[in-house]
């Protein structure tokens, strides 16, 4: 599988995957059989998209999201994030990336349970070598945009559903990354705290954050600007409904 | 930054999990108390040996003729008692010769004694005394003063009074109300006056000599001797350590012209010095010194496999936590040196609380018994560097499995 990422004019941050033949793709090893996740996947992903990757449980859709999120790298096939090639890229390297460029949410949160929201949102401040003043400033306001101030000294048991994965957002863009990248972030919710959630989202979007999530609900997928749709590893249709850069 | 970090996530967990933790550690625990307890005993007993007893049994710049040696060590040391059980025994003419060799010394005397069952004043008894003879200067040599009435006197000696002097073990028993000065002292049928009472010495040696009676050699020697003129030990004290090596020297080639033992034959009697006591307690201490590291080291192995056992579950159970932190930027070595700091900090507490607990023992040690501790700082360092090095070789492979795992399958892990 491959991207491919274009610099935009203003210097932004766009990932691509483009696809030159059919041999580009994702294969995994298990046992004695290869098998093929994803076929001839060619996309291409603009700066401050709004992006929902969609399919039925197998069509690749986590595999596709794996490789955005730089947590895998393809077997063949590129893939280009704002202009650096990633498929290359040694462990460390992916490391970096995924600490400055990709912002996680998940949809069981993973929020370390003994430690406070702020913690939380600390987490990937101390991987970039923040210092642990600057960290905390950063995690607070991180916090503040995700309307959390006044729970920062809680503990995940201590918060709400749509609470945590608020958390999870407010870590996910505490770096400042390129993509946040969430994987069925309300699958675990209930449908008014779903919507609670699609509310941030939309907000980030609003103020210029790219975003790439996968889902296999309609109406979440509903909140993006363009729908991607996966069947057998590869895209079977693509839905654009409102300009990838929303000018704001 | 990222130090102070992961030995803050490390305190953590160990503070989440006290009781898993506990009993991770007991074997490393277990290992440094026994490290410090013994360590800081012998060193007491090393520094007791060396600063005390050899100084108050020899005295400083002293050396001994003895029959034979007393302090045997060694592998071929049945043999050698055997040989030197046939020496001649000391008496009077010996002590001439020695006289005659060390015209320099600073002080000489000369002693003999025997075991007494009990002494006798009164109504009062006192069992198991040591009877000392000694000449005039006996008590000098010994550093041993006396805390009411009078030492011996060469007048004693010239005359062969009946008088003693009582260690205060024995004027505590016999006169526990009064004093014993001027009053009579019974033992094997004979009478003595006591003319002095010797300091309390106290402590592991100093008990011996305050059960002990001094009377002069000449007494001794007319009314308590088992041989006729029998000496047990010659004592000469020299002005300086240098001194020393020379006089006995002197006093070997004398007593061997005396003798007329033949070159390349054996001395058949022995020069005692406080080094022979000390190289007698060094071999003690060497033997001891050897056979710690081995002991200390199995309870260390087993308390470090149990401790990579503890990790590998905790990395098990925490494989989800992993995978996050790797999806949000964690590198292998960020997460292998996770895993390697709360290994060590966990041994490290351990070994905390084995040098707490050892020291706890030594204490208790040195208050029931006269034995000594001494705290050394290099048994502390030891203690906490071994922790150090248990935690860093039992962490070693849990953290890199960690640190290999891949973010995804981490991810999923249930």
């Amino acid at each position: 599988m491959i991207h491919d990422l274009v610099d935009e004019p203003e210097g932004h941050t766009h990932e691509q995957i483009e696809d030159d033949d059919d041999e580009r793709s994702a294969n995994y090893v298990m046992g004695a059989e290869t098998i093929r996740a994803l076929r001839g996947v060619d996309l291409k992903i603009e700066s401050n998209e709004y992006v929902a990757i969609m399919g039925p449980s197998g069509s690749g859709k986590s595999t596709l999201m794996n490789l955005i999120g730089c947590l895998d790298t393809p077997t063949s096939g590129e893939y280009v994030l704002n202009g650096q090639a990633v498929q290359d890229l040694d462990d460390d390297e992916l490391a970096r990336i995924r600490n400055r460029e990709i912002g996680f949410v998940f949809q069981t949160f993973n929020l370390l349970p003994r430690a406070t929201a702020l913690h939380n949102v600390e987490l990937p401040l101390i991987y970039a070598g923040v210092s642990a003043k600057e960290r905390q400033r950063r995690a607070a306001g991180a916090l503040e945009k995700v309307a959390l101030a006044d729970r920062m000294n809680h503990k995940p048991n201590e918060l709400s559903g749509g609470q945590r994965q608020r958390v999870a957002i407010a870590r996910a863009l505490v770096n400042d990354p390129s993509i946040l990248l969430a994987d069925e972030p309300t699958g675990n919710l209930d449908s008014s705290t779903s919507q609670e959630i699609m509310g941030v989202f939309d907000a980030l979007h609003a103020s210029g954050q790219t975003i790439i999530m996968v889902t296999h609900e309609a109406d979440i997928a509903a909140h993006s600007h363009r729908e991607i749709t996966l069947v057998d590893g590869m895209i079977s249709a693509q839905h654009v409904k409102a300009p990838a850069t929303a000018g704001i | 930054m990222r130090f102070w970090e992961g030995i803050r996530l490390a305190l953590t967990q160990v503070w989440t999990h006290k009781l898993k933790s506990f009993f991770s550690l007991v074997g490393v625990i277990i290992g440094i108390t026994f490290l410090i307890a013994v360590i800081t005993i012998v060193e007491g007993m090393n520094r007791y040996v060396r600063e005390d007893f050899a100084g108050s049994i020899f005295g400083v710049n002293t050396f001994t003729v003895v029959q034979r040696n007393q302090v045997n060590t060694g592998p071929q040391s049945a043999e050698r008692r055997r040989r030197e059980a046939r020496n001649p025994e000391l008496v009077l003419h010996d002590v001439e010769v020695v006289r005659a060799a060390t015209p320099n010394a600073k002080q000489f005397a000369y002693m003999s004694d025997r075991f007494l069952s009990e002494v006798r004043s009164g109504g009062e008894r006192r069992p198991n005394v040591r009877l000392i003879g000694g000449s005039g200067e006996y008590q000098t040599i010994q550093g041993w003063k006396v805390d009411s009435g009078r030492g011996l006197t060469p007048l004693d000696e010239r005359r062969a009074l009946k008088v003693a002097v009582i260690g205060s073990a024995i004027a505590e028993r016999l006169f526990p109300t009064t004093s014993p000065l001027d009053k009579p002292i019974r033992f094997r049928g004979q009478q003595f006056t006591i003319v002095g009472v010797f300091e309390k010495q106290g402590g592991f040696i100093g008990n011996i000599r305050d059960a002990s009676v001094l009377i002069p050699f000449s007494t001794y020697n007319q009314t308590m001797a088992q041989r006729r003129e029998e000496v047990e030990e010659i004592l000469v004290k020299v002005n300086t350590a240098a001194e020393i090596e020379p006089t006995i020297a002197e006093v070997e080639g004398a007593l061997r012209a005396d003798r007329q033992l033949r070159p390349g034959e054996d001395n058949n009697f022995w020069i005692q010095t406080s080094n022979d006591l000390l190289s007698a307690w060094n071999t003690i201490n060497r033997i001891l010194m050897t056979a710690i590291p081995g002991l200390v080291s199995v309870s260390l192995v087993v308390g470090g496999i149990v401790i990579m056992n503890i990790m590998l579950l905790s990395v098990t159970d925490r494989t989800r936590e992993i995978g996050l932190r790797k999806s949000l930027g964690a590198r292998r070595r960020d997460i292998l040196f996770q895993f390697l700091t709360e290994a060590s900090t966990l041994s490290i507490l351990g070994a905390a609380v084995g040098i707490a607990v050892g020291l706890g023992l030594a204490r208790l040690v040195e208050s029931l018994t006269p034995l000594p501790a001494s705290v050394s700082g290099f048994s502390l360092f030891l203690a906490l560097a071994l922790g150090l090095i248990v935690g860093v070789a039992s962490g070693m492979y849990p953290a890199y499995r960690a640190a290999r795992l891949d973010p995804i399958e981490a991810l999923r892990y249930e």
